[in-house]
């Protein structure tokens, strides 16, 4: 165990699906070679199968203290990098006689595949999305199962990182990893993952897919920071949870559950007796703390529409966005550079 | 075995497998074996492999020639399934290594231990000819030295590879390396990787617990 652990919540009820955090992270950190078909953060619906196609299904984890080989989740699972027409559309001569169309195979899976499905029947048909990284694990099967001790959980912050140069591309932590967020980079034959953004978390700056999230979803910090939002939602306030906590790696991120909207009674009317979203979905991907957020959340929800205050409800609102990141709020703009690297360190 | 000394051949040619120059060198058969399961240095690869069989490839037949300045093994095996890649990430690329002592007391079972390093020199089928060599004091301790020194090139055809991988005898290198003396004894082991089988890191065959001979010939 770290002596300090860095950690995420996110509030899934103010989740849009807007894949603005995918794109953050896309273009920052996997725009190499090998990486096109990697999505070190992806947002899916839910219910759904998820990326990779249905990775919760695919085993790994904890199982009796043993870490457990799963599944190896393929490209196809993950979705392979569709190529387009580009240079025929843009650069063609041919004007709008042309449009953007997927090149080779049509593909029959991708991230987010599934993503107008859901669950339910109307009118009680529901969905939600589920925002997933790395989570930096404070019992990462990942780091049990490799044979090479490539895999490192920083003691300062509990980031856990793949050393590339000590990884020789095997993907047991690819088996083990219960939530299947690692992957095989072909061209260097090296196993990559979110990184949580250290290089940022190390200037002061919070992760990509935080700091742009126009939702406002996401908090950051240290998990034993009591002035910092992740202690307050996480221990003080348990309303976020962490996502299948039985597979038994005690995930760093963490779950604000969906209350989603009111059920329709069989007359069409608004029935607040059972929630749409069915608690066993719930229960499925949070376990039993889950229903008890979520009762948390309604109770505070009640207590505001009753003209009372809501320290939890004030802080999951996020009304200054500076308060969300534990102190990691530093303006990337005032960091200086010279080729070593940042001169006025955070 | 015997490295056969082949004078005036250059290092080209002994990296072609189907080269004339292999004619000569004498092939001796090693039965290969699984490594033991107790050894895979993490629960997670000794729970998972329990029930599978590790080391599909049973035999080698392996010959070893020098031309004074580079040494050569020459390494075939059948495989009716040959993996070239690392596929849809379910499967892994076949390979092949050379260990050597890089300390006499340094055991092969073990692939060495703490101050008994052995040296390896290491071939995948998706290299591109990149050998590359490790050092290891120990099972799970392998370091890639360098992609500099050893050369490989596999040939694969007919259900068989024939793989050779080479290296100059003697190299100039703080590391922890073998170098090797023409008209001396040498030891060696091999191992072998079936990626269909998802054969990786420990999970493989090799030639045993204990080294084998080799001896260099003289120039003549």
């Amino acid at each position: 165990m770290s002596k300090r652990q860095l950690a995420m919540a996110m509030d899934l009820n103010k989740c849009i699906g807007c894949q603005t955090c995918t794109i953050a992270c896309k273009t920052l950190w996997t725009r190499d070679e090998g990486m096109d078909y990697m999505w070190w953060n992806s947002v899916n619906t839910q219910p759904g199968l998820g990326t990779p196609r249905n990775w919760e299904n695919m085993g790994g984890g904890f199982k009796d203290g043993v870490a457990q080989a799963g599944q190896l989740p393929t490209k196809a699972d993950f979705g392979e990098a569709w190529q387009y027409n580009h240079e025929e559309v843009f650069y063609g001569g041919k004007g709008q006689n042309v449009h953007l169309q997927i090149q080779g195979e049509t593909p029959n899976w991708g991230p987010n595949w599934d993503e107008d499905q859901g669950g339910g029947t109307y009118p009680n048909s529901y969905f939600f999305y589920l925002p997933r990284i790395c989570n930096h694990c404070t019992n990462p099967a990942c780091v049990a199962a490799c044979p090479r001790k490539a895999i490192e959980k920083r003691e300062e912050d509990g980031i856990v990182l793949i050393n590339e140069d000590r990884c020789r591309g095997y993907r047991f932590c690819m088996e083990a990893c219960p939530y299947k967020k690692i992957y095989f980079n072909h061209s260097k034959g090296v196993s990559q993952k979110c990184i949580f953004c250290y290089p940022r978390i190390e200037q002061g700056v919070a992760n990509a897919c935080a700091r742009q999230c126009p939702g406002r979803v996401r908090f950051v910090g240290y998990r034993d920071d009591e002035n910092g939002p992740i202690y307050k939602l996480v221990e003080k306030w348990k309303v976020a949870v962490p996502l299948h906590p039985e597979y038994g790696t005690d995930p760093n991120v963490f779950y604000v559950p969906p209350t989603g909207p009111l059920r329709f009674d069989e007359n069409g009317n608004l029935d607040p007796t059972s929630p749409r979203i069915p608690e066993d979905y719930i229960r499925h991907l949070f376990g039993q703390p889950g229903i008890e957020a979520l009762a948390i959340m309604l109770e505070e929800r009640e207590k505001v529409r009753k003209g009372g205050k809501s320290e939890v409800l004030d802080i999951l609102i996020a009304y200054k966005w500076s308060e969300m990141f534990g102190g990691f709020d530093r303006d990337p703009a005032t960091i200086e550079w010279d080729n070593n690297g940042p001169i006025n360190k955070a | 075995m015997k490295a056969n000394y082949l004078a005036g051949v250059d290092t080209a040619t002994l990296l072609d497998p189907k080269s004339n120059a292999w004619n000569q060198p004498k092939a001796e058969t090693f039965k290969l074996m699984g490594t033991p399961l107790g050894m895979q240095p993490t629960e997670l690869i000794r729970s998972s492999w329990a029930k599978k069989k590790i080391g599909q490839v049973e035999s080698i037949k392996v010959q070893a020639a020098h031309n004074g300045e580079t040494i050569a093994f020459r390494i075939e095996w059948a495989t009716k399934a040959p993996s070239m890649t690392n596929g849809d990430n379910s499967i892994f690329p076949d390979g092949a290594a050379v260990a050597l002592p890089a300390d006499a007391r340094a055991p092969v079972i073990t692939m060495g231990a703490q101050g008994m390093p052995i040296n390896a020199w290491y071939w995948r089928a998706n290299d591109g000819g990149h050998g590359r060599q490790l050092s290891a004091e120990g099972i799970g301790t392998s370091e890639t030295l360098d992609m500099e020194f050893v050369k490989t090139n596999g040939v694969y055809e007919n259900g068989h590879w024939s793989v050779v991988i080479a290296r100059a005898l003697k190299i100039e290198s703080k590391k922890p390396v073998a170098q090797l003396e023409v008209g001396q004894d040498a030891k060696f082991g091999v191992a072998i990787w079936d990626g269909k089988n998802q054969e990786r890191g420990g999970i493989k065959a090799f030639t045993g617990g204990a080294w084998l001979d080799l001896s260099l010939e003289a120039g003549k």
